[in-house]
């Protein structure tokens, strides 16, 4: 997990640890054994908070994929056919993209060993992350450009492929913004101006402060989320906090898929917990939308559906919002039954949000 | 040879019926207007007829001598004609059986012998010969070799139809090979369409007779059908020759057994010729008889205190001109004897009078005459009879709900009491219930109240316990015999009486074993299933079910399963569709025995054999071609329970194969998968390759064996992955001499040593045979007691 990308030891530790997965299950076999794999049960109930770490990481419940029925022995037979192309390309130091893996295993000799979908792949990737604790992008194994940007006061230096680019977010691109590379860690921090990380969940939104010299005005960096954000913006966002000691503000929509995608920011996403100590910004703070905002500004909304709804009562039972702000808006919005967009902001004036709405509330957070 | 009477007897109520009201025309005319009735309709029919008939015949014949059949049957092409021959091993016959027994086409018989046999079935050999005869104008050709005798004897028999007498027409000495025996030819009119009905009942046969060899050739065939014994077959039981059971009897057998019989007495009649019946069913069933013969005498109450009639004073003032103290002693002891019953009747009035009667005359030496008596006892009856309403209304209250309206009671009493005129009140019980309807229509009608079936039911019974049966001797024998409406009613009276079951050992079943073997025998099969039933009753008639299934093999898949019907042996070839054997097959939901079953009724569909065998002394057949078993409850019944318990089998056995397929196809699933899996591990990790043996057998909760060789020493380990306890039989074949401990055993074979062990691993464990042997040996090891599916040998 290092921040050199052309770290020979480090693609071998990958693939060492690769094949040490694989020489487990060899030795099952030799002994006459059944080959087993064991993972953490990857649900909601199978998290729990790591005080030391600050994030929420797997609990002790994991399952076992056993040789010992036909699905578990195709999935075993599917890891193994993985390793063996993962641990090729490390050899080889090259990489590929989730799907590239998923429509490269058609080629493979066995039919049994081939993905019958992309998600089985990318479970798959996960699971031997967990297991040989190395992250994907160790594997050299990237998901599809996420387009995610940033935009703010801060220099940077990029290792591509095509060499080293410095990079000012800035000054050195355009209005769209510096294009968030699949492995940041790939980025090194020459130098900033910033006062705080700004994550805004929508497109529309991050234009509007762009538009509106909100990145100027406040010494921001803006990073664009673009929905639910790709490891790769995770991970750049925890390294803005960790390495250059800035605070971390999360602002989006106000429905509950939003408070979930600030949960995976802050705390890490069910899914990939096993990364939440790489992931994760446990200082990140909630901006807004929030329920009282709704009342207090009297925005435009929608009204909550049965899967808002239900989304909702399940976050009052997930473990990352077990806190009194977070029961008192879900318990809030349960009550007035409506949501609202960033965009809703718009209803006092385009520039109600950058004049007011932001100030306001960042200088209550004694972020501003 | 008395099957070949019994079977002509038996061959056949409906025949001589046919025959008595026929005896004016030939015989040959007979034949051509019932043709149809005995089997020989068409062309084709008629070949299967005579086969059946000859072969059903001559098992008999065998069975009935104890030699276990071995029948050959052949039928050829013969010009216009063809011809059947059917030979058999048995005792053979005499010149003088001959004509009964092939000749004579309605020869009288013994009535109803109740014994499990054959000819219950079709008329008999000698309708065969006739219809050969009829239509080839051939005779019948007959060689016979009784045991024992050095030459066999050839005849050729011709039915003189005129006449109905069978005449021998040539009668020389031949020589034959067979031993012992009897041979039949006969040409025919006749035609092969039915073939497949014959063969099918050639090979029925075989299934339901494995005691007896059977060999089939005709025309068609390039060499003869063998169907050979099942091995170590016994012939079946003798059976025991049974009288009927009185339940079991008609009208027209029981007037013939009253003709024939040498009882003089009803009581000595019904012990004699029947079973089951002893002293006291007896007396039950002439009780019953008397009770439908003379009726009951209603029964009166005696004069009551109130009324205005006076017993003693009436039989007094009737008995005339006699010394008048004994005149009153006798009708004191008259009117003390009455009054000291509840009620009265007629006849027992008359005993009253007659005891007081010889009383008085031996205290006082008078005569009491009969003239007198009589006087007396209607002085008497006249008294009792006097007030009946009150009687009456007492009985129809007791019989009737509370809430029937009193005066409707009162008025069916006193209509009722009007019904019984001076007479002595003698009546049946039906005699009582039309008393009792009109007097209830009439109240109906009257006084607007309604008296419906129970309630008349009811009074009836109450009326009929009231009165009292009559102690008369019942009619004798011969007159019973004498009046079609006497017998009736001793006829109704035997099934009135509860009478105990037959006895069964007059049914010989095959026994599920044997018929199981039949099946195996002649069905190429994975699966055998068979049952026997106890014996049951219906009618009279003692009766035993039998079914047994066979499944998959070479039996075809598509269509639905083929049901085979016996009864007492015999194959049922015609008419399927209306016999109850397949009614029951029907209705059974085969879906619960994992049979495929479309539409959840019907005859179900697969590779399946369903058979079901009925012996009775009496099957049931329904019409007198005899070809379907009649729907009788108690018999559909048995043959439910028999094919499901055969069904209940072949459940288990197909539950299991289920599992052992999914078994194997998660194993060949595994056993594709995994060797890929470990092949890549190889390539991944660089190491040797893998042997994943003992990690399939894991999985597959197998039992596994595994040989270790180490400096001579050899550790042969059986591991039982499995949740059962395995007994493994385990050989070992090895080509050095083996010293062995464990308690295996050494056996040597042409330089090689058999060891055998027969450990018994329980689920989980592992057990080990050690043994040193020279370092050269080689091995080879079989394994027996775990199905393949379950065993992973890696020795």
């Amino acid at each position: 997990m290092s921040t050199d990308s052309d770290d020979t030891p480090d693609t071998e530790v990958a693939r060492e640890k690769l094949i040490d997965l694989a020489a487990e299950f060899y030795d099952q076999f030799a002994e006459g054994d059944v080959p087993t794999m064991t993972i953490p049960t990857r649900t909601k109930s199978n998290i729990e908070y790591d005080e030391d770490k600050d994030v929420w990481v797997y609990g002790d419940r994991t399952s076992t994929r056993s040789a010992k029925t036909v699905s578990g022995a195709e999935k075993l037979l599917k890891a193994t056919y993985t390793i063996d192309f993962l641990a090729r390309q490390l050899d080889e130091d090259r990489s590929s993209t989730l799907r590239e893996l998923y429509y490269l295993s058609e080629s493979w000799d066995v039919e049994e060993a081939q993905f019958n979908s992309q998600d089985e792949s990318n479970d798959l990737v996960e699971d031997l992350e967990i297991v040989s604790d190395v992250t994907r992008e160790d594997f050299h194994m990237r998901p599809e450009e996420s387009g995610a940007t940033i935009m703010g006061p801060l220099k940077l230096r990029e290792q591509t492929r095509r060499g080293e680019r410095e990079i000012h977010c800035q000054k050195d691109v355009g209005e769209g913004g510096y294009q968030i590379p699949n492995n940041p860690d790939t980025i090194e921090f020459l130098e900033n101006d910033a006062d705080f990380v700004l994550c805004v969940e929508t497109g529309g939104m991050r234009d509007r402060l762009v538009e509106n010299g909100f990145d100027e005005e406040y010494n921001v960096i803006v990073v664009h989320l673009k929905g639910q954000p790709a490891r790769a913006t995770r991970r750049i966002t925890k390294r803005l906090h960790d390495e250059l000691d800035l605070p971390v503000v999360v602002f989006t929509d106000g429905d509950p898929w939003s408070y979930r995608i600030y949960g995976s920011v802050a705390y890490g996403s069910i899914k990939s917990a096993h990364l939440s100590e790489y992931l994760a910004t446990p200082a990140a703070q909630f901006v807004g939308i929030r329920p009282e905002d709704i009342v207090e500004y009297d925005l435009p909304t929608d009204p909550l559906s049965d899967s808002d709804i239900n989304a909702l009562e399940s976050e009052l039972e997930d473990p990352r919002f077990q806190t009194e702000f977070w029961k008192e808006q879900i318990e809030l919005q349960l009550d007035i039954g409506k949501k609202a967009e960033q965009q809703a902001l718009a209803s006092r004036g385009l520039d109600f949000v950058t004049d007011t709405y932001l100030p306001e509330r960042l200088s209550e957070m004694d972020v501003i | 040879m008395t099957s070949y009477q019994s079977r002509l007897g038996e061959g056949e109520g409906i025949a001589e019926e046919l025959a008595e009201s026929q005896r004016a025309i030939s015989i040959a005319e007979f034949f051509e207007k019932n043709k149809h009735m005995l089997g020989f309709d068409s062309e084709a029919r008629a070949l299967v007829t005579a086969v059946k008939e000859a072969v059903d015949n001559a098992l008999d014949a065998c069975e009935e001598a104890g030699i276990k059949p071995d029948i050959y049957v052949e039928i050829q092409e013969a010009g216009d004609y063809y011809k059947l021959v059917v030979e058999d091993n048995g005792p053979g016959i005499t010149k003088e059986q001959l004509p009964k027994i092939f000749g004579k086409l309605l020869y009288g018989s013994r009535f109803h012998a109740r014994e499990q046999n054959r000819g219950q079935q079709g008329i008999g050999i000698s309708a065969a010969v006739l219809y050969s005869q009829l239509t080839s104008g051939k005779p019948a050709k007959i060689t016979s070799r009784p045991k024992g005798q050095a030459d066999a004897q050839y005849f050729e028999l011709i039915v003189d139809t005129d006449t109905n007498e069978p005449e021998i027409s040539v009668d020389e000495t031949t020589s034959w090979e067979r031993p012992h025996g009897t041979r039949i030819e006969l040409e025919m009119e006749a035609n092969m369409r039915a073939r497949n009905s014959l063969h099918d009942y050639i090979q029925d046969t075989a299934v339901v007779n494995p005691h007896a060899r059977i060999e089939f050739d005709e025309p068609g065939l390039d060499e003869p059908l063998k169907f050979e014994r099942v091995e170590g077959a016994q012939l079946p039981d003798e059976t025991e020759e049974i009288r009927p059971h009185p339940h079991g009897v008609e009208l027209g057998t029981l007037l013939k057994m009253l003709e024939a019989t040498d009882s003089y007495s009803i009581s000595g009649f019904v012990q004699e010729e029947f079973t089951r019946v002893g002293g006291k069913t007896a007396d039950s069933i002439i009780a019953n008889f008397n009770d439908r013969h003379f009726g009951r005498g209603m029964a009166w109450k005696p004069p009551q205190v109130q009324e205005d009639v006076d017993v003693e004073t009436a039989v007094e003032d009737a008995v005339a001109n006699k010394d008048a103290t004994a005149t009153a002693e006798f009708a004191a002891a008259v009117n003390e004897a009455i009054h000291d019953r509840d009620r009265v009747a007629h006849h027992e009035i008359a005993a009253i009078v007659d005891e007081a009667a010889e009383t008085v005359e031996a205290n006082h030496d008078t005569t009491f005459g009969s003239t007198v008596r009589e006087n007396a006892v209607e002085a008497a009856w006249h008294c009792v009879t006097a007030e009946r309403s009150s009687d009456l209304y007492e009985l129809v209250d007791a019989a009737t709900t509370v809430r029937k309206d009193d005066a409707a009671v009162e008025g069916l009493a006193s209509r009722l009491a009007d019904k019984f005129d001076d007479g002595h009140h003698r009546l049946t019980r039906d005699e009582f219930r039309a008393y009792v309807d009109r007097a209830a229509d009439m109240t109906e009608d009257h006084d607007d109240a309604t008296f419906g079936e129970t309630a008349r039911e009811n009074v009836v019974d109450e009326l009929w316990n009231a009165a009292v049966p009559i102690p008369d001797d019942p009619p004798n024998v011969s007159e019973v015999a004498d009046d079609r409406d006497t017998a009736s009613r001793l006829l109704e009276a035997m099934r009135e009486t509860d009478i105990i079951a037959p006895p069964t050992d007059c049914l010989a079943p095959i026994g599920a074993e044997l018929v199981e073997e039949g099946l195996r025998k002649e069905f190429d099969a994975d699966f055998y299933a068979a049952s026997t039933r106890d014996a049951s009753v219906h009618g009279g008639d003692p009766f035993i079910v039998e079914a047994g299934i066979a499944y998959g093999g070479d039996l075809p898949a598509e269509g639905s399963v083929d049901v085979m019907r016996f009864a007492n042996r015999v194959p049922l070839v015609y008419q399927r569709g209306a016999c109850a054997t397949t009614d029951v097959v029907k209705t059974i939901n085969w879906r619960n025995y994992n049979l495929d079953q479309p539409g959840g009724s019907g005859i179900p569909n697969g590779p399946a054999v369903i058979m079901v065998h009925v012996a009775s002394t009496n099957v049931p057949f329904t019409s007198e071609s005899k070809d379907a078993i009649a729907n009788v409850p108690e018999m559909e019944d048995e043959i439910e329970l028999a094919i499901r318990e055969a069904a209940r089998e072949l459940k288990s056995y197909l539950n299991k194969r289920r599992s052992l397929q999914q078994r194997r196809e998660k194993q060949d699933k595994l056993a594709t998968i995994l060797p890929e899996m470990a092949e890549k591990l190889t390539e991944v990790t660089a190491n040797e390759e893998l042997d994943i043996d003992d990690s399939l057998a894991r999985i597959m909760n197998n039992v596994l064996v595994e040989r270790e060789v180490e400096d001579g020493t050899v550790r042969l380990a059986v591991e039982n992955n499995d949740d059962t306890n395995a007994d493994v039989d385990l050989t070992d074949i090895v080509t050095a001499e083996p010293e062995v401990t464990n308690g295996a055993t050494v056996v040597e074979m042409d330089g090689e040593w058999f060891v055998k062990w027969s450990p018994t691993v329980a689920a989980g464990e592992r057990s080990v045979l050690e043994y040193s042997v020279a370092d050269d040996a080689e091995f080879t090891v079989s394994v027996d007691g775990v199905e393949d599916e379950k065993l992973t040998v890696d020795a």
